[in-house]
């Protein structure tokens, strides 16, 4: 009985929350908040918020067409597929203030690397076409990738060597103790060494979801929309989501990594209000996926929507440098800091 | 001390692959004998290395083996031995595996070639080299093995001597190669003239209390000598041209099994005859060499137009994961790097089988004339995205395993030593890691994606048995990626617990007590590896999460009728035409060298310099070498 029980918990894990149903809501309703706001700042009145979920569906009636010059029908196909899932999967490992779907079976060096999945689907996608578009974009999309990552690395080892450091440790990447330490000491973000990390953060948020000014590799005006040019029907469908859902996963990241520490907040407001048992895990994991999600629309809002109003795309070479040199030297600054124990 | 069957297997399973050569060039001209001698020899060398398994991995015996019985009398070893401990005996099978699995492809392989019966014996002569070195128990036959692998290396890559440049690939080898050889040979001289003795536990029990200037030049020679033979920068510029010209089952040996025979050697250098690793000065020449060859090579790779050139830059740069890992001097970094030699013997062999076989069926390598083989050739496309898959450390193959284990014992090495290099030798791992990606992706696209060239229009998919050898390797690749536990429990951990328990070393030789008889309280301490994992990886858990989600995601896609597509049914149907913005279409390939520009663009300066600096002279190449001599030297006699 009980394994059958622990079965459908996993699979409702998998499922709803925060897998499948949780991903793809929340991520295309990210997406369209983040259309109607640039719209907005750009005085335009934009599409509903819902255009997104009327975008999926109506692709989703679509013919799929198959170019003749395609190389390898099966990588192109299954790439979008195996994309999304690998998302959903990456999603139930970032923990969701103190719960976990998945615990103990990821760490975040670990996450840098499932991260590189759903990217290299899309690449392969892409490089499947045929297309030279796709040829130019896949270039492009690697070259962002390589920027993105070093950052990424300096921030997750800083964030990794101030937890361990304070925890006695030494050295974690486990997601739990760090989530236990900003329950217990306040989010990461309030200690001084962490914030320059944190800024580099929210600058490889843009460029990892592909947004402007980053979004060289999809450039709709130069190379139309590079790895997708072939792409048509429920498999274009499909990127948008997986699209739309890694806006999500970068933002959910970051609360997890900077922001964890609310999370002690709200099972305090629970048990204030009362509740106990198995009710109170309910309402408080509940009350967590909306405080949750409240905050990746902040950040969506701050780093996605905010800076492709303001700003216009750059070259590949130029994402390359910025990266390497404003984000990274942000993050190493917190890396020193973070080593001599501050 | 009862003499069991199982201690005569070491010689045996050198013995097998010598008597094939040998057989083969009295028996070669008869075809179907030359490839069942072959076969025959290399199974039953695998054969008795696995049947070693249980004894030397599980139960921690060291078989030691006088040749004709000559034990050592007044105290001096002067019989020829073999030694193996689960060090020895790791490398044993990688190089077993490989050369098993590089025997298979062979077969069809080589069927258009000429005088394929001296490439067998060439082949069994490499193999049984590079097994008698890692088996050896001491110095000079060690020396002997090296000499009698890199002639088999050198003839065998000039094989196919009509090719271009393979004459010239040869001929720099051979130069460097024999300085290489030279250096071992001098250095070996040197100890015995110092120790009176070549036998690997004596020496190791000797050495530790009697270090002066003439055991240090020594070391420096033995240290340059063999990583000549691991390839690591400033002898890279050999590889690349060696595994250019080299056939592709050549080159798996070659990356899989040569370079492997130079790390082994350092590492019984390093942590046996001269016991240093304790040493943050010795630490950091291995950790410096490895780091530099990691990002050196790594970037030559990016830079690369030819497909098996920039395999083999590749090579080096994973080698340079291992040199780094095994500098580290700890449990975990000595483990890992073996791991990571492991799972490099297995994913680099597959990408060089895989370039092997577009080699055959399309008669080039150049990344900028292939593309779209994807649809003549979809085996040996999904074979190779396994290993670019692995070589670039993507979950959950065997390489993210291993890499990450090495990530690990890096930055758990700089929190432990508090000393901040370590983070940026941690940082350029992990940068590495995605250049490789990046230089995988641009095969991916220019070789097996993209568009189909006119001229490959004909391109069929390779004959079964090179599949087979491939598949062989992308199997290992997988399992070995899936249950890191079952490799570190029964393969890399008794392995570093030899390396680490050097006293056991010795007096399984010499007989129990020799090692605290000579060396007193240096002996060093037996000492139980172990060591805590810092992060957390479950790869079969997460490959059943994905499992599931992907069957959600398809359940779903087909029943929203997902695969039924729509295909060009005329062959002018402009509909299924690609989008050229109104213009009509034509063929039009990106890919080739310059696919990355926006990260080369910026790097720019560094590219030119290295452009300049990779003359192609042998020269200049040689004079590195010395140079590279003379600096270790210099280090090795300032830090002593």
């Amino acid at each position: 009985m009980s394994i059958v029980m622990s079965a459908l918990q996993y699979l409702g894990y998998i499922l709803i929350f925060p897998g499948f149903l949780f991903c793809f809501l929340a991520g295309l309703l990210l997406c369209g908040i983040d259309r109607k706001l640039v719209a907005k700042m750009q005085k335009r009145v934009g599409p509903p918020i819902l255009q997104p979920f009327y975008d999926f569906f109506k692709l989703c009636g679509k013919e799929t067409i198959i170019p003749a010059a395609a190389s390898s029908k099966t990588v192109f196909l299954m790439a979008p597929l195996v994309g999304l899932a690998s998302l959903v999967v990456l999603q139930l490992f970032i923990p969701v203030f103190n719960f976990t779907a998945f615990s103990g079976m990821a760490d975040i060096i670990v996450i840098l690397y499932l991260l590189l999945i759903p990217a290299l689907a899309n690449i392969l996608g892409g490089a499947a076409s045929g297309s030279p578009y796709a040829g130019v974009g896949l270039s492009r999309e690697m070259v962002t990738i390589i920027a993105c990552e070093l950052p990424l690395v300096l921030v997750l080892l800083s964030v990794g060597k101030a937890v361990g450091s304070a925890t006695g440790e030494g050295l974690t990447f486990s997601f739990s103790s760090i989530m236990a330490y900003q329950a217990a000491h306040g989010s990461l973000i309030l200690k001084a060494s962490m914030i320059p990390a944190a800024v580099a953060m929210l600058m490889v948020i843009p460029g990892e979801t592909g947004s402007h000014p980053f979004d060289a590799a999809e450039a709709e005006t130069e190379i139309c929309e590079g790895l997708l040019a072939e792409y048509s029907g429920p498999p274009l469908g499909i990127f948008k989501l997986s699209h739309a859902i890694k806006m999500l996963t970068m933002t959910s990241l970051f609360v997890a990594l900077f922001l964890g520490g609310i999370g002690g907040g709200i099972e305090s407001l629970v048990a204030l209000a009362g509740l106990s048992g198995a009710a109170a895990g309910g309402v408080s994991v509940l009350l967590e996926a909306i405080v949750l999600f409240l905050l990746c629309v902040v950040l969506t809002v701050v780093c996605i929507s905010f800076v492709h109003a303001v700003t216009a795309r750059l070259k590949i070479e130029q994402i390359f440098k910025f990266y390497w040199t404003v984000a990274s030297g942000l993050a190493l600054i917190s890396l020193v800091l973070a080593w001599y124990g501050l | 001390m009862m003499t069991s069957l199982y201690q005569h297997f070491p010689i045996f399973s050198i013995m097998v692959l010598f008597l094939g050569a040998f057989l083969i060039v009295l028996f070669g001209n008869v075809k179907p004998l030359r490839h069942a001698i072959a076969l025959l020899a290399v199974t039953a060398s695998l054969g008795f290395l696995i049947a070693l398994v249980k004894p030397v991995m599980l139960n921690g015996e060291i078989i030691a083996y006088w040749m004709g019985a000559r034990a050592p009398a007044g105290g001096y070893a002067i019989g020829i031995a073999l030694e193996v401990d689960a060090l020895s005996l790791f490398f044993g099978l990688l190089i077993a595996t490989a050369v098993f699995v590089s025997c298979v492809y062979s077969i069809q392989y080589m069927r258009f070639d000429d005088n394929v019966g001296q490439y067998y014996t060439l082949f069994l002569m490499l193999a049984g080299g590079v097994m008698g070195l890692v088996l050896s128990g001491d110095l000079f036959n060690m020396f002997i093995m090296v000499e009698i692998l890199t002639f088999a290396a050198v003839a065998l890559t000039a094989f196919r001597n009509t090719a271009k440049g393979a004459l010239e690939a040869a001929f720099k080898y051979l130069v460097v190669g024999c300085m290489g050889s030279t250096c071992i040979l001098t250095g070996t001289i040197m100890l015995y003239a110092q120790a009176h003795t070549l036998n690997f536990a004596q020496l190791s029990a000797f050495i530790p209390g009697h270090m002066n200037t003439a055991t240090v030049v020594a070391f420096a020679l033995l240290y340059i000598g063999f990583s000549t033979k691991a390839f690591i920068v400033p002898f890279h510029p050999l590889a690349a041209d060696a595994h250019g010209a080299a056939p592709a089952s050549i080159s798996v040996l070659i990356s899989g099994v040569l370079t492997k025979s130079g790390i082994y050697g350092i590492i019984r250098l390093s942590y046996f005859l001269f016991q240093t690793m304790n040493l943050g000065t010795m630490q950091f020449i291995l950790v410096f060499m490895g780091s530099v060859s990691m990002f050196v090579c790594v970037t030559m790779a990016l830079a690369q137009h030819d497909f098996k050139r920039l395999l083999a830059f590749h090579s080096i740069s994973q080698i340079g994961y291992v040199l780094t890992a095994v500098g580290l001097c700890t449990a975990m970094g000595v483990s890992s790097g073996l791991y990571h030699a492991m799972n490099h013997t297995l994913f680099k062999g597959l990408l060089f089988l895989a370039a092997g076989a577009v080699l055959q069926q399309t008669g080039t390598t150049d990344l900028g004339k292939l593309g779209g083989l994807s649809k003549k050739m979809p085996w040996t496309t999904a074979l190779f995205l396994v290993g670019a898959f692995s070589i670039s450390g993507i979950p959950p193959f065997n390489g993210f395993a291993s890499k990450w284990m090495v990530y690990q014992s890096i930055y758990y090495k700089a929190v432990e030593s508090g000393n901040i290099g370590f983070v940026f030798v941690t940082i350029i791992a992990l940068v590495t890691s995605v250049l490789t990606l990046a230089s995988f992706v641009k095969v991916s696209q220019s070789v097996f994606f993209g568009r189909l060239p006119k001229e490959y229009e004909n391109v069929t998919e390779v004959p079964w048995g090179m599949r087979l050898a491939m598949s062989l390797f992308a199997i290992l690749c997988v399992l070995t990626g899936l249950f890191p536990n079952v490799v570190t429990t029964y393969l890399t951990q008794p392995a570093a617990n030899a390396v680490f328990n050097v006293a056991n070393y010795i007096n399984a030789m010499l007989g129990s007590g020799y090692a605290e008889s000579v060396m007193g309280a240096a002996a060093p301490a037996a000492q139980a590896v172990t060591y805590v994992e810092v992060g957390l990886w479950q790869p079969v858990s997460w490959l059943l999460l994905l499992i599931i989600a992907l069957l959600a995601v398809t359940i779903v896609a087909i029943a929203g009728k997902y695969d039924s597509v729509s295909e060009s049914a005329a062959p002018a149907d402009s509909k299924y035409d690609l989008f050229f913005g109104g213009e009509e279409s034509v063929y039009s390939q990106v890919g080739g060298e310059d696919l990355f520009w926006g990260f080369k663009h910026n790097w720019r300066g560094y590219f030119n310099f290295m452009h300049e600096l990779h003359s192609g002279i042998v020269n200049d190449y040689a004079l590195w070498a010395v140079v590279a001599l003379a600096l270790v030297t210099l280090y090795m006699l300032i830090v002593f």
